[in-house]
């Protein structure tokens, strides 16, 4: 079967005063329908990656890639009728900050319902996206539904945004640190939401995060990043059998509730991990 | 009687013709050089305390104490040579357009301390950044860097107690660490105090002794470090707490 998407040698670069700099730099994976982690620092390009498959690259940017398909389209010469048939409707990407992708004048309950509607399902259109609310534990969706985005904190916003990627269904969901504003109770939650779509839907879901201990519990495959390149790809499950000094670093800072090393072993970067 | 003694504390925010009481009667004890956690999910109340102890929250009734004696309400210059508190995001705690050597000159100055320039150097270096950071601006540091700041900057006044709220949460794991460390060494250099708040389970028990978990602006239970190793916990909402800490179990019904 072949993959629901395939990535070969990403690179993206922004202008700066010294020339073009590359942010990402020659990434390569393919998706099936499963769960892949993307983890790294902050920086190290996971965003931008996950953009640049949705075409979202900022402008100043250039994003070249030797293949970018998905499902059999090539992305890196989608026309606009094309894009705006996979845009929202076979692929969605959550973003790291709900301020900037909810449209500010329009209130939650009119975001989603275009949603659903878009997605062909006019009559049920309310009742769905109070469902999908309740789905993400909003506990009280008609306000919610009534409200503007600005009128949410941070954890709400984020919550109503994987609602809205959520209504649409979507072959493919990038989703960018979806879970980093919420509480830890509702962060497993919505992970249960999404491994259900992963699992009885089909969907693939690319899981951006910057919490090691998260995506090792939660994804079936895990790229680790560091500035701009991945540096090692693990099965989920065999985190602790990790090479890369990198990713053992990474795995070793961090304090655990059992563990009591102390000073906590701290990363010492090699200038070599960039090349 | 504890070092810092809080009791039945209520705060009631109002605003809006609507009523917030986002602290329902909270009693602590943290003793002198311990470190103490508060842990709890958004909007439990941890900041609250910490912002009530600093007199910067709407205290409707109950009582604090510190060595003994209750603060003084608005709180005296004295108040905050003992305390001082640092916050969760570095990027909004310190003035974009000052310099780090302002940002640590000026408590010295309002309190009247002599020797500046070497009590700022020295705090520089106490953690970790040295002398070479003094006349840059916030825009030029990272993130870690900043936190590293905001501490020199609660150190440099030589408090007794430090507030923490969300140190590290705005930093990437590795960065966490050494914020982490830098403040274990000095709590144990200088004999300080913490009242450390985060809503990282693994963070409040590498950090501290002893640790109370909020919900809904009441004290829920309080635990030593060991009983929370042990799952020693008489709550669900601890023990749920917990499970959540330490990663997402997969629904066996849902395996393939
Ligand atoms: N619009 C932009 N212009 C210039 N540089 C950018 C832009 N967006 C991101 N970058 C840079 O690209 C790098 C990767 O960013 P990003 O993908 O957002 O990292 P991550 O998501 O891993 O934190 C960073 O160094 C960032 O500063
Ligand atoms: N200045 C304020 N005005 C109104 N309500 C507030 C204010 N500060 C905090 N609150 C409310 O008090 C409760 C506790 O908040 P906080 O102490 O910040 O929680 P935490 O730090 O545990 O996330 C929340 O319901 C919050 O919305
Ligand atoms: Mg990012
Ligand atoms: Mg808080």
């Amino acid at each position: 079967m072949s993959p629901l998407l395939s990535v070969e040698n990403l690179r993206i670069a922004f202008p700066s005063r010294q020339g073009p700099v590359e942010v990402v730099r020659g990434v390569s994976f393919s998706l099936g329908r499963e769960r892949l982690g993307i983890v790294g620092e902050s920086g190290s390009g996971k965003s931008q990656t996950g953009r640049a498959i949705l075409g979202l690259t900022p402008v100043s940017g250039t994003a070249t890639a030797d293949r970018l398909e998905f499902d059999g389209v090539d992305l890196r010469t989608a026309s606009t009728r094309q894009w705006r048939k996979l845009r929202g409707a076979r692929m969605s990407m959550v973003m790291q900050d709900p301020k900037f992708s909810l449209n500010p004048v329009m209130t939650i309950g009119r975001q989603l319902m275009e949603a659903v509607k878009l997605h062909g399902g006019k009559s049920e259109a309310h009742d769905k996206s109070i469902a999908m609310l309740e789905a993400v534990q909003i506990r009280d969706p008609e306000r919610v539904m009534a409200a503007y985005p600005h009128e949410l904190s941070g954890g709400m916003g984020q919550r109503a945004m994987i609602a809205m990627m959520l209504v649409t269904e979507p072959d493919l969901l990038i989703a960018d640190e979806p879970t980093s504003a919420l509480d830890v109770t509702v962060q497993i939650e919505v992970l249960r939401i999404l491994d259900r779509l992963v699992t009885e839907r089909g969907m693939g879901l690319i899981f951006i995060s910057h919490d090691l201990r998260l995506v090792s519990t939660f994804c079936d495959r895990v790229l680790v990043m560091y500035a701009g390149r991945v540096v090692e790809e693990l099965d989920a499950r065999r985190m602790n059998e990790a090479t890369h000094p990198y990713t053992r670093g990474l795995l070793n800072c961090l304090p655990t509730i059992t563990g009591d090393s102390r000073p906590l072993p701290v990363l010492a970067r090699d200038d070599a991990w960039l090349e | 009687m504890a070092f810092i003694d809080i009791e039945d504390l209520e705060v009631t925010f109002e605003g809006s013709g609507r009523q917030v009481r986002a602290l329902k009667g909270v009693s602590l004890a943290v003793g002198e050089e311990e470190s103490f956690g508060i842990v709890g999910e958004s909007g439990s109340g941890k900041s609250t305390v910490l912002r009530a102890l600093c007199g910067l929250a709407p205290v409707t009734s109950g009582r604090i104490s510190i060595g003994g004696e209750p603060v003084q309400a608005p709180r005296d210059p004295a108040f905050y040579r003992r305390v001082q508190m640092v916050f969760q995001d570095p990027y909004a705690s310190l003035h974009p357009r000052h310099t780090v050597d302002r940002v640590l000159s000026e408590p010295l100055a309002i309190h009247g301390f002599d020797r500046a320039e070497e009590r700022v150097e020295q705090a520089l270096e106490d953690v970790g950044l040295g002398a070479g950071f003094r006349f840059r601006y916030p825009h030029q540091l990272s993130g870690g860097q900043r936190q590293r700041v905001a501490i020199a900057r609660a150190l440099i006044l030589e408090p007794k107690i430090i507030l923490l709220d969300e140190p590290t949460s705005a930093l990437d794991a590795s960065i966490q660490a050494e914020v982490l460390n830098l403040l274990d060494r000095l709590r144990a250099e200088r004999g300080l105090t913490y009242v450390l708040v985060s809503h990282d389970l693994a963070v409040v028990s590498h950090m501290c002794d002893r640790l109370v978990v909020m919900q809904g602006g009441e004290v829920v239970e309080q635990l030593t470090r060991e009983a929370l190793q042990a799952h020693a916990t008489t709550e669900d909402y601890t023990r749920n707490l917990l499970t959540a800490s330490e990663g997402f179990t997969r629904d066996p019904a849902l395996q393939r």
